[in-house]
């Protein structure tokens, strides 16, 4: 393998494919940094340059853009609680509180160190063992795949803050509105009032901009003349503890992404949810999940990283596409005249080594380009609040519309921002509902292939042993935070003294305030 | 013009070089649109009848980009300028949606204009037959089939099933799952459920598990979960090289040279054929020599090198109609997918 892989860097390190790894990051950069413009729809437009480049250049370039956009989403979304990609919303949980607590540099540069970390990993477990993983994406079928979102789903009741129900019923309205549109077992229409635009469903990042950074919009200019205090700029510099403390959970995070992005049906976004949600209930201090707790930028960032890595795998190993993106990839090998499958790394060796060293070169220069430009990106917390507000908002009509250039898409846009404005008003997290929509509409659609495939039998999700293990880990892992929680209750009602409740309320709305900013 | 405002007070210091160049950039960005804006109909017909654009082409792909029809539709815009057949430039607009709906709703308003294309295959009938689209391939005109794909019947490379019969026995025995990459009553399930039928087998009784696309479908099928797949011939290219899964039967009239050890479904006596076609269609109300004009583009850029390079690679076969012939061949396919649809009981 070494001397494939020392081919490989014989491949990437020519002049010409290091000017394309450089081109194709710095281009996923810009496109993360902006909310709405995906790698995907980038990709896609990229295709006519690189027809006419050498496939292996033209798959390094691409997949830089790739793997560059997840890099630069982060950006946006600690800035501006905006997120640039779908799979950085997560980011933004721990990483905007931390951008308004003055520690915007910290934050990017912890999402540029862990973003690293995560694809380093994945880089890595893609050489070591990529022919081997073939045979795990396959062993997930939909009663795996149900399992898997069911154990995804039950971090909402980490998500869910304080208020358990205020976090279920979050979860809820996000599972309904993962339901709109032309189901895909019946092809019937739900829920879309017979409006075409509705047809195809919700757009996920059109709820995401609209709950997050339209939310967020609302909530400033109401609190108009208070003036905003937006910290300033800290260094970037990470002190050795702070390393040493975000070190475990981006390695961890690095890992399950890789392994959640192998698989087709998984990718990038839900990877991040995973490893959030996973890190927030190991962790010791799991409750500051969500006020600005540096492990809550680490965990997602390292493992959506992982994950676009570890979506080449099923793509080069089977012929594939595990996601949207890798999808498009697809379809540029197919015009370039390369058919990725089995047989491509025999075929093909040197294109496959050349991509992964490419990848090794790229995710260093990602992170030599952006930790010097984050004091720069970082100085967008200065901008006065007039000119940040109807910034953001052109980001988000900008992304929203160049999605889909509906301007349907763009009042649904604006009732999501008024929806979130309004749960953030009554202390109701966003989060869950971000993650019910992810994982509602693929856990429903495994559940009823599942149900198609054993005719009707509900018993196929305990009895297949990777769904079983699945489910398990699912029940086990909402045991001690349901225990926390009726305790809580128990405690609090038997110390009902009006004394200590008065007190309390004050500590309780400094909290909360806390709690809203997260969400 | 119109004055254009900047949208930041201006402020002293940096006022004038910022606001100046945040204008530009408006207007910059208003103009195109104001130029797609006037100028309606149009284009110049000769003496002789022949017509020619006079203003660029708009080829609109319903989906987002990246998929089939975007595909298609950037292939022969990139290909109709790079290999000089036509004076004006030619664009793609994606206007994805409602499996196509919203795009060909957006065309239809575009009535009689020569200026605008869209990119086509067989959902411009089965998502009007499923009621989610108001226009259907009647309320468009015909410009030229291009190619087409077919479909395969894909199994394990262990299976036991060896011939289309063997599938079909399996599945009146209620003991087969197969998926596809497509909804029910869309092209995958009615490519199956047409070969199911015309082999004497029970249509409305098969197990149809609907993926989202056909490389889900096939993982699945690798994995175990399905027992039978059905996917276009192109995306299963790759696994089938690779001898991992093994196609029982494709339903092209005769044997594609791509894959030469697979038999059609009429080798095996099945009566039935399905095609995954693709061409272009435009608004309705256009004059004869504008569509044919576009008819001899087409054919035109089918005999290019680069149009045959490109589309084998893709999968493609070519399989050009002129106006005419596409209209009728939409109608013959309408009314067959209308009775496979009654016989599984979606219609």
């Amino acid at each position: 393998m070494l001397d494939q892989l020392v081919q490989g860097f014989a491949v990437a390190v020519t002049p010409q494919n290091l000017l394309f790894v450089l081109i194709g990051v710095l281009a996923g950069t810009v496109i993360g940094i902006l909310p709405g413009l995906g790698p995907m729809s980038a990709i896609a437009l990229m295709i006519p340059i690189a027809y006419g480049m050498d496939p292996t250049s033209a798959i390094i370039m691409l997949a830089g853009v790739y793997y560059g956009a997840i890099f630069g989403g982060s950006t946006s979304s600690i800035l501006l609680n905006a997120p640039g990609v779908a799979g950085t919303v997560a980011t933004s949980f721990d990483g905007y509180p931390m951008a308004r607590q003055g520690k915007a540099g910290k934050a990017l540069a912890i999402a540029a160190l862990s973003s690293f970390t995560g694809g380093t990993i994945g880089v890595v477990g893609l050489m070591m063992i990529a022919p081997s993983l073939a045979s795990f994406a396959v062993s997930f079928g939909p009663t795996e795949y149900f399992a898997l979102m069911v154990l995804g789903l039950t971090a909402v009741v980490s998500l869910a803050g304080r208020d358990l129900v205020k976090g279920l019923v979050s979860a809820v309205v996000g599972v309904m509105v993962a339901l709109v549109g032309i189901d895909s077992q019946t092809a019937i229409t739900r829920f879309t009032f017979d409006l075409p635009e509705l047809f195809e469903g919700v757009e996920f990042l059109i709820v995401a901009l609209g709950v997050f950074a339209l939310a967020e919009v609302l909530v400033m200019l109401n609190r108009r003349g208070r003036g905003g205090a937006r910290g300033g700029v800290t260094s970037l510099r990470l002190s050795g503890r702070e390393l040493a403390r975000i070190t475990p959970p981006t390695l961890r995070s690095g890992v399950l992404g890789f392994f959640t992005g192998v698989l087709p049906g998984a990718g990038a976004t839900v990877a991040s949810f995973l490893s959030y949600s996973t890190e927030k209930r190991i962790a010791k201090d799991g409750a500051t999940f969500g006020r600005g707790n540096p492990k809550g930028v680490a965990a997602p960032e390292s493992a959506n990283n992982a994950a676009a890595v570890g979506s080449f795998v099923p793509l080069m190993t089977l012929g594939v596409p595990g996601s949207g993106t890798t999808a498009i990839l697809l379809g540029a090998l197919l015009v370039l005249g390369v058919q990725p499958g089995p047989l491509m790394l025999t075929d093909n060796p040197d294109m496959f080594w050349g991509l992964v060293a490419s990848m090794y070169i790229g995710s260093a220069v990602l992170l030599v380009l952006n930790l010097p430009l984050i004091p720069v990106f970082a100085k967008v917390l200065k901008t006065p609040k007039a000119v940040l507000i109807p910034l953001v908002v052109v980001f988000c009509v900008v992304g929203v519309y160049g999605l889909s250039f509906s301007v349907f898409d763009l009042g649904l846009l604006t009732a999501f921002g008024v929806v979130g404005f309004l749960m953030r008003q009554n202390d109701f997290p966003a989060a869950p509902m971000i993650l019910g929509l992810i994982l509602g509409g693929l856990m429903e659609k495994s559940m009823r292939q599942a149900l198609q495939i054993s005719g009707g039998d509900w018993s196929v999700f305990v009895t297949e042993p990777i769904s079983a293990a699945l489910v398990a880990l699912a029940v086990l892992s909402m045991v001690p935070s349901l225990v926390r929680a009726v305790r809580e209750r128990v405690a609090g009602r038997s110390a009902a003294g009006v004394a200590a409740a008065s007190a309390g309320r004050g500590a309780e709305e400094d909290s909360d305030r806390a709690e809203s900013l997260r969400s | 013009m119109r004055r254009i405002t900047s949208p930041f007070p201006s402020r002293p210091g940096t006022g004038l070089t910022r606001a100046r160049a945040l204008r530009l950039a408006a207007a910059a960005a208003v103009l195109p649109l104001a130029v797609a804006a006037c100028g309606e109909s149009g284009g110049t017909t000769d003496a002789d009848g022949a017509w020619e654009p006079n203003r660029p082409i708009e080829i609109t792909a319903p989906a987002a980009t990246g998929g089939g029809w975007d595909t298609l539709a950037r292939t022969s815009a990139r290909l109709l300028e790079s290999e000089g057949l036509v004076d004006q430039s030619v664009q793609v607009v994606n206007k994805p949606g409602a499996g196509g709906a919203i795009g060909w709703a957006y065309v239809a308003g575009r009535e009689a204009d020569p200026h605008t294309l869209f990119v086509t295959s067989p959902p411009i009938i089965l998502v009007p037959m499923a009621g989610d689209s108001e226009y259907d391939h009647e309320d468009f005109t015909p410009i030229a089939r291009l190619a087409t794909d077919y479909m395969v019947y894909l199994v394990p490379a262990d299976s036991e099933m060896e011939t289309f019969d063997d599938l079909v026995e399996t599945v009146d025995a209620g003991g087969a799952n197969i998926g596809g990459g497509s909804g029910p009553g869309s092209m995958d399930h009615v490519a199956l459920a047409g070969a199911v039928n015309a082999a004497g087998g029970d249509a409305a009784g098969i197990s149809y598990v609907p993926f989202d696309g056909g490389g889900e479908a096939m993982t699945a099928l690798l994995g175990g979960h399905v027992d039978a797949a059905v996917a276009g011939a192109s995306e299963a290219a790759g696994m089938l090289e690779a001898g991992e899964l093994r196609a029982l039967a494709i339903s092209s009239p005769e044997p594609v040279a791509a894959y030469p050890d697979v038999p059609t479904l009429l080798d095996q006596d099945v009566d039935f054929t399905f095609d995954i076609w693709r061409g272009v269609m435009a608004p309705a109300g256009l004059e004869e020599a504008q569509v044919a004009y576009y008819e001899d583009l087409f054919a035109e850029l089918m005999e290019t090198e680069a149009w045959q390079r490109e589309s084998a690679s893709l999968g493609w076969t070519d399989a050009y109609q002129n106006s005419d012939d596409f209209g009728a061949f939409l109608d013959e396919r309408r009314s067959e997918f209308t009775e496979i649809l009654t016989e599984v009981g979606l219609q």
